[in-house]
């Protein structure tokens, strides 16, 4: 309790610090891999995707990111159990936005494929298990997430392979692929409205005055779906069939359609990126402030902070305008094989996903969601190559991401109750 | 670990290397026909300058196919099974190593080709040529055929090409037949050696045009599935 008192202002600032750069480091690698498929597909150039992910990142981590950060702040441990030991809560909360910043800081230089969600809630699990006690952990949301992990790709790989078999279907099987692009495409652009819409929609608005029933969550979505075919529509008709090379390659008129859809799927990509991803760096901070701020109490119930996604939000900007355009190029450039027909299916499955997630409090791994709506892509026969042995690696990588992410905040964690205690 | 990206997921397309490889056996087929054009004239000189042309080729070829098979790792997903395009690359190597063969015996024997034939000759040499441009086309399309998922109009441009390949492969026959015939009709007045050689020379042409059909038959399949 006298800590609390005495250096919590310090703790505070400090916790805003390392939430701030964890969320600058989300902006400037993670980002990438959500818009670094439409830049590849040339559906948006570097400055475009560059504006697209700032407004998007930062609405989605405003308006829909307040579950998953719930989630990280007081759904894996048990804060009743804390109710005596609030300093305990603010040391492993520092300690795993220290241990993940730590680890993933370490992953980047190394150029491993470690996802930011695995670091943390392994990072939150070690100091929780180890530092406190094994009751503490609420195993039974464990698992929830951790099979999530498993879930979520599978689930953005179906949907993708069912979106780009669909597209197969009406559009490029035909005998006038372009015109029947024309026709279809508005219909997917209503899809990425409606259910990015009603998804947040649902989950609630509450935080910006917005309290919406299911019958009005559902008419506003499907008014938004309106809108933005609207708007889609407005730019499909100045699309004209050209048949063009690029490297060589043929492409038809058709994928001049798609990449107007492109810009859509980049925009749900971004906003599902920040609802889910925000948290990872938020969540912790949120727990560090809702404990300061009443003064050394573990409130459970107090409501969160609104201030503190804006720290996610802005991080991720700032990382994002500072940093992220180059690895975005670099991932675009990586990535030429996937083209706006693909591409599309992919990111619309991943976001769907990815929004799902975040509209239950699941934090998962956006980049893997993404991997899996590739490879759905794949199976439908959209790419001619693909490589299942960066599968293994990946799954190497969050298997070892756990333990790792455990023990280093364990170490921060006696570190930090050592000096203050 | 490796260092791995999500953007490693997805790899280059196979079909890259083997359409430059297609491309560098239509053009050694087409110098072939300059080879001949010159053994015709008895001009050895742009003979042997036309058979440097064709090795080099060939030599450019074995790179693309070691380029083709280098891509092809055992991890990898592939739209089209695996098999079919090591055999399509196998097939469509043929093409460059025949020629440099046909070139390579014509020019070590100083052949003639007599006078009496090789209105003929050529024809038929121009023939095998206009095959494997063919072939050459319906390889240039699998992009195409890729992006529109081996269906719908790139699926029938297909068979449009592969029907056009057939029946010039049916005319090269015949023209087979035909020069046969003329060498046939006069071969008791040349050295029997000669006209051994010259009959191997004509198989080999022919055996240059099976495999640009075979080519062609190989893609329809591949774009069958």
């Amino acid at each position: 309790m006298e800590v609390i008192a005495l250096y919590g202002p310090y703790l505070l600032f400090s916790g805003v610090v390392f939430g701030f750069f964890m969320a600058w480091g989300i902006g400037a690698n993670d980002v990438a891999n959500a818009m670094g498929t439409s830049v590849g597909a040339k559906a948006l150039t570097l400055g475009q995707a560059i504006i697209v992910a700032c407004i998007f990142e930062f609405a989605g981590a405003y308006l829909a990111g307040g579950e998953v950060t719930s989630t990280i702040r007081k759904g894996i441990i048990d804060p009743e159990l804390l109710r005596d030991s609030p300093d305990l809560l603010v040391f492993g909360m520092m300690a795993s936005l220290l241990a993940a910043g730590t680890w993933l800081l370490i992953a980047s230089f190394k150029g491993w494929p470690v996802s930011t969600t695995h670091s943390i809630v392994g990072a939150i699990v070690g100091f929780a298990a180890v530092g406190i006690s094994a009751d503490a952990v609420s195993w039974s949301k464990v698992s929830s997430i951790v099979s999530s992990w498993v879930v979520s790709p599978l689930m953005a790989g179906t949907i993708s392979f069912l979106i780009f078999r669909s597209v197969q279907n009406l559009i490029l099987n035909t005998e006038h692929p372009f015109d029947n692009a024309k026709k279809y495409v508005p219909g997917y652009m209503f899809l990425v409205g409606f259910v990015l819409s009603m998804v947040t929609l649902l989950k609630g608005l509450k935080h910006i005055g917005l309290d919406l029933t299911f019958q009005e969550s559902f008419l506003y979505s499907i008014v938004i779906g309106l809108v933005i075919t609207f708007i889609g529509n407005f730019f499909l008709r100045k699309v004209e069939n050209t048949y063009q090379t690029r490297d060589g390659v043929v492409f038809d008129g058709v994928e001049k359609v798609f990449a107007v859809l492109m810009v859509f799927t980049a925009c749900a990509m971004a906003f599902a990126h920040g609802s889910n991803d925000v948290a990872n760096a938020v969540g912790p901070l949120a727990a560090i402030a809702s404990v300061i701020e009443s003064g050394g109490e573990v409130a459970s119930k107090s409501t969160m902070p609104w201030w503190i996604l804006l720290v996610g939000g802005i991080g991720i900007v700032a990382g994002l305008a500072m940093l992220g355009y180059r690895v975005i190029e670099t991932v675009g450039k990586n990535i030429t094989e996937l083209t706006p027909s693909r591409g599309f299916a992919a990111e619309l499955a991943a976001a769907t996903t990815v929004v799902l997630a975040s509209g239950t409090g699941l934090p998962i791994s956006t980049t893997h969601t993404l991997v899996g709506a590739v490879l759905g892509v794949g199976l439908a026969r959209g790419l001619s190559a693909i490589d299942l042995g960066v599968v293994g690696r990946i799954v190497i990588s969050w298997v070892v991401t756990l333990p790792v992410g455990a023990g280093l905040s364990i170490l921060f964690f006696f570190a930090l109750k050592g000096i203050f205690a | 670990m490796k260092s791995t990206s999500f953007t490693d997921l997805i790899k280059k397309s196979p079909f890259g290397p083997i359409q430059a490889h297609m491309n560098v056996s239509k053009k050694s087929v087409e110098e072939l026909i300059v080879f001949i054009q010159s053994v015709i004239n008895l001009n050895w000189d742009d003979a042997t300058r036309s058979r440097k042309v064709i090795s080099n080729l060939e030599n450019q070829a074995d790179t693309l196919k070691a380029e083709t098979r280098a891509l092809l790792t055992k991890s990898l997903f592939l739209a089209v099974p695996r098999e079919d395009i090591l055999d399509l690359i196998k097939l469509a190597d043929e093409l460059p190593n025949t020629v440099k063969d046909i070139s390579g015996l014509m020019i070590g024997r100083k052949m003639e080709i007599p006078a009496q034939i090789a209105p003929s000759f050529l024809l038929f040499a121009k023939e095998a040529a206009a095959i494997s441009d063919a072939a050459a086309e319906a390889v240039d399309h699998i992009d195409e055929l890729f992006q529109f998922s081996f269906g719908g109009n790139a699926a029938i441009k297909m068979q449009d090409l592969i029907e056009k390949l057939d029946s010039l492969e049916n005319k090269n026959d015949q023209s087979e037949i035909t020069l046969r015939a003329e060498l046939f009709s006069i071969e008791k007045d040349l050295p029997p050696v000669n006209v051994m050689f010259l009959y191997d020379i004509i198989n080999k042409i022919g055996e240059l045009s099976d495999r640009a059909e075979q080519v062609g038959h190989r893609i329809s399949l591949i774009a069958s599935r």
